[in-house]
């Protein structure tokens, strides 16, 4: 059997959260989150990830061609990146499907993957092309009982007005488009924005 | 619900708790600012560009805004943004102040001859342009005097002159920081004596009294960079029964009728002195020390009685409580700020929010404004307040290049 050959292209967005771009998808039916080893068992990709020794990694996303991988240890990305593409590559490689399909959530219990990949679309096709306008970008970071935390950068972090897109943009976007999410979490560290759009400035 | 036309500049440090108050009362909110919002397309009830530069233009613009959004009050949130809702408010006959008097409030030459005319105590002043000769006016003063921008905020290009030298010295750098967006400035008189803050709320010409903060920390320039300010004030009763007097004729005097109010007085042997009053709230993130009731904002109060809407109560907490202007540390490019976590560590200390971001150019006083951050910090008493703030603020290292 041919081997194709696969090509992963790392994008860095801080020194915690790395998404890498492969150019075979990995797993077609949605989005899949790992927030522990525990949750990766059965999930050779993600299995293999935590496992990296002192990766330090703390989340695993899975969606289509994409993988990102939330680390908390000062260590590069390069050091730890290396290691990720080997566990991609193996988990290409080996035919066998990357990540399980995820159980359905019980009835009447809201689906937060099934959200997330909604959000997740919504904020790659409208939310991100309006706020890259001002230099900003907005990376959805998680789904949790339909509450969607998100994180600002760019232009965005620290931004005077960061306050009015989340509230009057992106929420009003969410409750139109995605009326099951309850609520909208900012995680941004807008302390340390050191390019904001907008900088407040007056007494 | 009813549906507020919220004005804020891009660069106001009170975007969070104008919006948070605005959820908490459960308005409709429409946000108005200068430059547009790149998301106006996605929310066009919630997001609107108003020329803040023309308030006449920014009332057309609200006038058919509020065609298909009807609009039920209008607040600003600046001494800018004071004038442009006054406007608004008049075109559609909203709740608020007369322009006249809003315009007289964000003018310093045209409030001092309110004042004057209506005798509130306030300091000798004189209007000069940027273009006279700076050593003939020198010539004609009566030391220490003070240079004032007849509309810039935060004390910025606020210098005191002692003599014929430090005033032509101060002239330059006045010059320098107006460059071309002011003809004329203020030299009025400078007024020794201690100063404190007052926050108020005008309801229907009467000036309800919200808090009254003493300023510690000397003020006897050359350049007057705010530091802290404490509530509840030190200043026996009577006095402050007097400073809030002063105050409240500096109001009817002005014409201002409805909405917040902040202003500057001093007091000495002689009694309080009006040094400034706006038609706006507490500047900076300072109002986060202001709690009334069960905890109600002071955004909260000025957005409940824009709206109409029941005001729970007046009366501040009766804990002690103070902000710290964080002062600007030097001139240079900020690197980082060491000792956060052990500032926030000091008893009494709610919150160290540092504003400033790493790579930001800070520029001292006068010719710079923005403070790098602020401390809050809540107690029994206002000494131990102080105290708080100041042993806060020692822990606290910026590191600039």
């Amino acid at each position: 059997m041919s081997q194709v050959e696969i090509r992963i292209t790392a994008e860095p967005v801080d020194n915690h959260r790395c998404k890498f771009v492969v150019s075979q998808p990995l797993h077609a039916a949605g989005v899949r989150r790992f927030a522990s080893a525990a949750d990766a068992k059965g999930s050779p990709l993600a299995e293999a990830i935590f496992a990296i020794p002192a990766g330090g990694v703390t989340e695993v996303i899975v969606s289509g061609n994409i993988v990102t991988v939330v680390k908390d240890n000062p260590a590069p990305w390069p050091a730890v990146g290396k290691a990720v593409g080997a566990a991609i590559r193996a988990a290409a490689a080996s035919g066998a499907p990357a990540v399980a399909a995820k159980a359905a959530p019980a009835a009447g219990v809201v689906d937060d993957d099934a959200l997330y990949e909604r959000v997740a679309r919504l904020f790659d096709d409208q939310v991100n092309p309006m706020v890259a306008r001002h230099g900003g970008h907005v990376e959805l970071i998680d789904v949790q009982d339909a509450v969607v935390m998100l994180r600002m950068g760019g232009g965005c972090q620290g931004c005077g007005m960061a306050d009015v897109t989340l509230r009057q943009g992106i929420e009003g976007m969410l409750a139109q488009h995605i009326p099951e999410v309850r609520g909208i979490v900012d995680i941004t560290d807008h302390t340390t924005g050191a390019n904001p759009y907008f900088q407040a400035s007056k007494k | 619900m009813p549906r507020l036309l919220l004005l804020l500049p891009t660069t106001t440090y009170r975007t969070a708790a104008f919006v948070e108050a605005a959820r908490r009362i459960g308005a409709d909110l429409t946000v108005a600012s200068e430059q547009p919002s790149t998301l106006e397309a996605a929310n066009p009830a919630g997001l609107l560009t108003l020329d803040f530069h023309h308030p006449e233009r920014a009332a057309d613009q609200a006038r058919d805004f509020a065609r298909h959004s009807p609009l039920d009050a209008v607040v600003g949130v600046d001494d800018d943004t004071a004038v442009i809702a006054a406007t608004i408010g008049e075109r559609l006959r909203l709740k608020g102040n007369p322009v006249r008097a809003a315009e007289a409030a964000r003018n310093k030459h045209r409030q001092r001859e309110l004042l004057a005319e209506h005798a509130v105590p306030a300091p000798r002043f004189a209007l000069h342009l940027l273009d006279e000769d700076p050593h003939e006016i020198a010539r004609s003063l009566v030391y220490p005097c003070v240079l004032k921008p007849l509309r810039l905020s935060a004390s910025r290009g606020v210098i005191r002159a002692d003599d014929p030298g430090s005033f032509v010295a101060a002239h330059a750098r006045l010059k320098a920081i107006l460059d071309s967006c002011d003809a004329a400035f203020l030299v009025e008189d400078f007024v020794p004596g201690y100063e404190v803050a007052l926050e108020g709320l005008l309801v229907n010409r009467r000036l309800h009294l919200l808090a009254i903060f003493d300023k510690p920390d000397p003020l006897d320039g050359p350049y007057f960079e705010e530091t802290i300010y404490v509530t509840p004030s030190r200043a026996p009763a009577g006095l402050q029964r007097t400073i809030a007097d002063c105050a409240e004729r500096a109001t009817r005097a002005l014409g201002l009728v409805e909405g917040p109010v902040h202003a500057e007085l001093r007091y000495n042997e002689r009694g309080p002195w009006l040094i400034e009053l706006a038609a706006r709230p507490i500047g900076g993130r300072c109002s986060a020390v202001l709690r009334f009731g069960e905890g109600v904002s002071l955004e909260e109060l000025i957005l409940r009685h824009a709206l109409g809407m029941p005001i729970p109560s007046l009366v501040r907490e009766q804990t002690a409580a103070g902000v710290m202007m964080i002062p600007i540390p030097g001139a240079g490019v900020l690197q980082e700020v060491r000792g956060v976590a052990e500032s926030k560590a000091v008893p009494l200390i709610e919150d160290v929010q540092i504003t400033a971001h790493p790579g930001e150019r800070l520029v001292p006083f006068p010719e710079g404004s923005r403070y790098p951050g602020f401390i809050f910090a809540r107690g029994a008493s206002p000494n131990v307040v102080e105290a708080a703030l100041r042993e806060a603020h020692r822990r606290l290292t910026f590191v600039l290049a």
